[in-house]
């Protein structure tokens, strides 16, 4: 028999303003297998608790309805005080008497009816209650970082410091992103190399942090603490042990004229590569795709002449699985191309080029030794031209959002081409000036002010070639839309951030959601910024949102920390409110007919399949499983399983029917 | 059917399969279910447009599984269904052979399921004229006209589960209706009981229901609950574009896809 214990708060006078709190504790104490029932202004106070468990200690309880607030709010406390009473804490429910009630209800008769209806629920429910038991499940304390910009760098290095391993994996040759192109950086004009490359050392020397460049990931399974990864280690066609970085090679390889990734197209590389000076690790790889010897069957100049003897050319892609307890996605973002937009003349014009050009041509170790030189004929340009919001705001062309750091950058490009080219004239056309961060502001109005960048309020509307001049045709909306036409030498758009082309797919892998954008969603915009919708698995840089650089390491950090929480524990505790498919006495073994509808159905892939074996080892049935490391307890499978064989712990079917039929019962 | 009675024989004494589910002559003009497991009693088979019975429903049963490897004579329909219950683990190349009979009652002898789904494939559900024609006055009727009519239809129900017995997809070994802790489904066969047992069933087998009428055709009081589950093909070709039974498990309700409409929820 029940000995049911109710605890009616008044919650000052939140709930007692519209509740007779009184005539709702007096009716429950006379419902079947209520022992005790009480009404109190502050359940959660100390007295209040108290209250609670001397009445368990005292009347021998066997459940509690705590009848307040939101569970939201404070189910944990109530919880504790049954566990510190010698009470399961899962015997303890919670009605809730004000959000549900006293708050959205006048004072009155039907008011206390309704109080009075939510705490016969609750009686009727926790009768049905068991114990139950948190779930523990063990963590292993690797990290696995995707993308090594400068977000996947400070993640790593941030949770390597805890002393927790890392690993790294970078699709690129080298780790850096997109920062490792910079030529100077807002709002300080530091050289982007020299303060990120010795982050860069750093990693590559850290003992906690084991990097795999060239390497992506193939799959992942697991849950929370328990993830195993497949990684590809795409092969590099050298023996890294033996190479020296001498880079002999790279000279002597015939295939000179590759575009180079890393300068933009601005410059050339050759087969066998490394992408820039200072990369992490220094040491090349064969892009197979334009090696002679891959394409022809013929060359190996590389192999004659490497001094060591490092050259590979039959290594093949290697497949590494590791186990891992949490990740952290920092696969940055790209620009769009100019070939994205027909009114600049869709890439057409050589001297029409994109915000990450201009930097290589800014950066000394660019193409032009960071002199401003125009790619078609390498005339220093008299007169150029910056447009912000290059497909950016522009729900035309399905980008409606900003993409935050262009009004910095370009600020930057023409301040840097006022420094480098005395007596040149430098436009900026813009919609609005978006300058919100410490020291940006001050740093566009120095442009302006002390540089002398003429900025002017209004769109382009084309871009067209006359006398060996780029036409910029706009209109200054400061001016009531007057025409404005710039003869310009060169021109750079400031291309929208989008996604990386791959995005969807790697998020798909990794179960994590995803904007329409493509960008990986967070799991609240506020609350949860570095968080995704799946447990585990967390976001650091321009993946989430295009961002600059203050602001990817500070998510970088912010990352690095929920993974040391994560592995502050040698077990992660969880709430057992997770589904269960029941178990019978052979030769039923369960109700379950294994028709595995829940495992397409569970958002989480938490159902697995058991196979029930006899003693000969054959499968007699095989059923359905939920893995309570990965369940979160959302009932899905619950409402799909048509023979009722799926049970959420704490939200049984036993549990729900009588809650109805507790509202729908005279009494 | 000589090539179907040779094939039997053959797939018999050769010990390929254990049991070649069939059909054969029943009393009066009707035909019904043979299980031929002796090669001598392959003669008996028969197949003509009397043949509607949906034969998958069998293949489930655990009687006829114990006996081994089965082959079966399989219309359209029951190729259909085969394809879902083979998409639900219940049945697959190892214990099951199709012996198909194409809507010109050739017969085509499958390697695999494979081969099963790619045949399907080649045609739609399509609900007859007779029954759209139905549909489509339920649909004009008020909401208190097509109680009156679903009350009036489902109140006669006895639950005798004849429509469940011989439904293939209608295999569970409990079914929600016999569940009693607790007994959501009202036991007594009254206006509330039958409803609900009613509406459960068509909310069951929505996306899996193949439309073979095997349900309809059993019912001794003829009520037509295959009316609900053409209702349920049609909103599932307005809101999830179509259903057609496949191998790939893309659960028509369980599924997610990206182009799923979902107007209902906008
Ligand atoms: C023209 C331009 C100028 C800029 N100037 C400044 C500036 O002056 N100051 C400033 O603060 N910010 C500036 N920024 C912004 C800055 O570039 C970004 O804030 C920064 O690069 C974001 O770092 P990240 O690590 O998040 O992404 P990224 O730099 O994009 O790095 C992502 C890394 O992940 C790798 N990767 C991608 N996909 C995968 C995968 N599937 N598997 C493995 N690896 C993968 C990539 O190869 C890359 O190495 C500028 C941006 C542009 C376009
Ligand atoms: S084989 Fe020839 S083409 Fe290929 S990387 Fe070596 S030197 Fe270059
Ligand atoms: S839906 Fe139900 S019957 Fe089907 S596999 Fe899952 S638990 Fe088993
Ligand atoms: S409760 Fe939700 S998360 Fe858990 S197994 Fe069922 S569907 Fe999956
Ligand atoms: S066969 Fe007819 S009477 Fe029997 S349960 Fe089904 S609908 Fe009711």
């Amino acid at each position: 028999m029940s000995k049911i214990g109710v605890f009616v708060c008044h919650c000052g006078e939140n709930i007692s303003a519209t509740v007779d709190c009184a005539r709702v504790a007096e009716t429950a104490g006379n419902y079947d297998g209520v022992a005790f029932s009480v009404d109190y202004k502050y359940m959660c106070s100390d007295p209040g608790q108290n209250l609670i468990k001397n009445a368990i200690k005292e009347q021998g309880l066997t459940g509690v309805v705590v009848a307040s607030c939101s569970p939201r709010m404070h189910e944990p406390t109530f919880r504790k005080a049954c566990a510190e009473a010698g009470l399961n804490p899962f015997m303890c429910e919670m009605a809730n008497l004000r959000e549900h009630c006293s708050w959205v209800h006048e004072k009155g008769e039907a008011t206390t009816e309704k109080a009075i209806d939510l705490v016969r629920i609750l009686v009727e429910k926790v009768k049905y209650n068991h114990s139950l038991n948190e779930i523990k499940v063990p963590v292993t304390k690797t990290a696995l970082v995707i993308g090594g910009g400068i977000a996947g760098i400070q993640a790593s290095l941030d949770i390597a410091n805890t002393g927790h391993k890392v690993i790294l994996i970078e699709k690129d040759p080298s780790i850096g992103g997109h920062m490792s192109q910079l030529s100077e950086t807002f709002p300080t004009l530091d050289c982007s190399q020299c303060i990120l490359t010795p982050r860069m050392v750093e990693v590559a020397q850290h003992p906690n942090i084991t990097l795999y460049t060239y390497a992506e990931l193939e799959s992942l399974e697991g849950f929370i603490g328990n993830f195993k990864a497949k990684i590809r280690r795409k092969s590099k066609s050298i023996d890294e042990k033996l190479c020296t970085g001498c880079g002999l090679c790279t000279t002597k390889c015939p295939v000179k004229k590759i575009p180079s990734e890393f300068n933009e197209g601005l410059g050339k590389r050759t087969a066998i590569y490394v992408p820039f000076p200072q990369a992490v690790p220094n040491k090349p790889v064969i892009d197979r795709a334009n090696c002679t010897y891959y394409i022809k069957g013929k060359c190996k100049v590389c192999e004659i002449v490497c001094p060591t003897g490092a050259i590979r050319f039959d290594q093949e892609d290697q497949i590494m699985e590791v186990e891992i307890g949490a990740i952290v996605i920092a696969t940055g973002f790209t620009v769009k191309q100019p070939d994205f937009f027909p009114e600049y003349g869709y890439g057409k014009f050589p001297d029409v080029i994109t915000g990450l050009q201009f930097e290589r041509l800014a950066s000394a170790s660019g193409p032009t030794l960071g002199e401003i030189r125009r790619p078609s004929d390498g005339k220093i340009p008299e007169k150029i031209v910056f447009l912000a919001c290059a497909g950016s705001r522009d729900p035309a062309k399905g980008i409606p959002y900003c993409s935050k750091i262009c009004c910095m950058y370009i600020a930057k490009h023409a301040m840097l081409y006022q420094h480098k080219v005395h007596g040149g004239k430098s436009y900026v056309f813009y919609m609005d000036i978006r300058a919100g961060g410490k020291q940006y502001e001050e740093f566009v109005r120095r442009a302006i002010e002390d540089d002398g960048v003429n900025y002017v309020r209004g769109r382009v509307s084309r871009i067209y070639e006359k006398n060996g001049k780029l036409i910029v045709a706009g209109v200054d909306t400061l001016l009531n839309a007057m025409p404005v036409e710039i003869d310009a030498d060169m021109v750079v758009l400031a291309t929208a951030g989008v996604a990386n082309e791959g995005a969807e797919e790697l998020a798909q892998k990794l179960h994590v959601s995803y904007d329409p954008y493509k960008f990986f969603a967070e799991a609240h915009p506020k609350l949860k910024p570095v968080e995704t919708n799946t447990a585990g698995i967390f976001l650091a840089g321009a993946c989430q949102a295009p961002r600059d650089i203050p602001e990817s390491v500070a998510m970088a950090s912010g990352a690095a920390v929920k993974v040391a929480a994560l592995f502050s524990k040698d077990e992660l505790t969880r709430e057992p409110i997770i589904a269960v498919v029941n178990r019978q006495a052979p030769p039923v073994y369960s109700s379950c007919v294994g028709c595995f509808l829940c495992v397409s159905a569970c958002p989480y892939q938490a159902i697995e399949k058991e196979e029930i074996k006899n003693r000969n080892g054959e499968v007699i049935k095989s059923i359905a499983k939920v893995n309570p490391g990965l369940c979160q307890g959302c009932g899905t499978c619950v409402a799909f399983c048509r023979t009722k064989s799926i049970d959420i712990q704490g939200y049984t079917n036993e549990q729900m029917y009588t809650e109805v039929m507790a509202l729908l019962n005279e009494y | 059917m000589v090539d179907l009675i040779k094939r039997t024989k053959e797939l018999l004494e050769t010990s390929e399969v254990k049991v070649v589910i069939g059909y054969e002559q029943g009393s009066g003009n009707k035909t019904r279910a043979l299980f031929v497991e002796k090669p001598e009693d392959a003669d008996k088979l028969i197949f003509d447009s009397r043949c509607v019975q949906n034969l998958a429903a069998y293949v489930t049963k655990k009687e006829i599984k114990e006996k081994g490897k089965m082959a079966i004579t399989a219309t359209l329909p029951v190729m259909r269904s085969i394809i879902q219950l083979a998409s639900e683990f219940q049945v697959n190349d190892s214990n099951l052979l199709v012996l198909g009979i194409t809507p010109e009652s050739k017969m085509i002898e499958f390697k695999n399921l494979v081969e099963v789904e790619a045949f399907v494939h080649q045609f739609q559900i399509e609900i007859d004229d007779r029954n759209k024609e139905m549909l489509d006055r339920l649909e004009k009727m008020t909401k208190a006209e097509r109680w009156k009519f679903w009350i009036d239809e489902l109140t006669p129900c006895f639950k005798c589960y004849a429509c469940r017995a011989a439904c293939p997809m209608c295999y569970c070994s409990r079914c929600t209706v016999d569940v009693n802790q607790p007994q959501w489904i009202p036991v007594s066969s009254d206006e509330l009981g039958n409803l609900e047992w009613h509406i459960m069933r068509a909310i069951h087998l929505t996306g899996r229901c193949i439309d073979c009428d095997a349900c309809y055709n059993a019912c001794p009081l003829a009520i037509p609950i295959n009316l609900l589950t053409k209702k349920m093909l049609v909103d599932a070709k307005e809101h999830f574009g179509g259903y057609q039974p496949s191998l790939k498990g893309d659960h028509l309700m369980s599924t997610y896809k990206p182009d799923d409409k979902e107007n209902f929820i906008q």
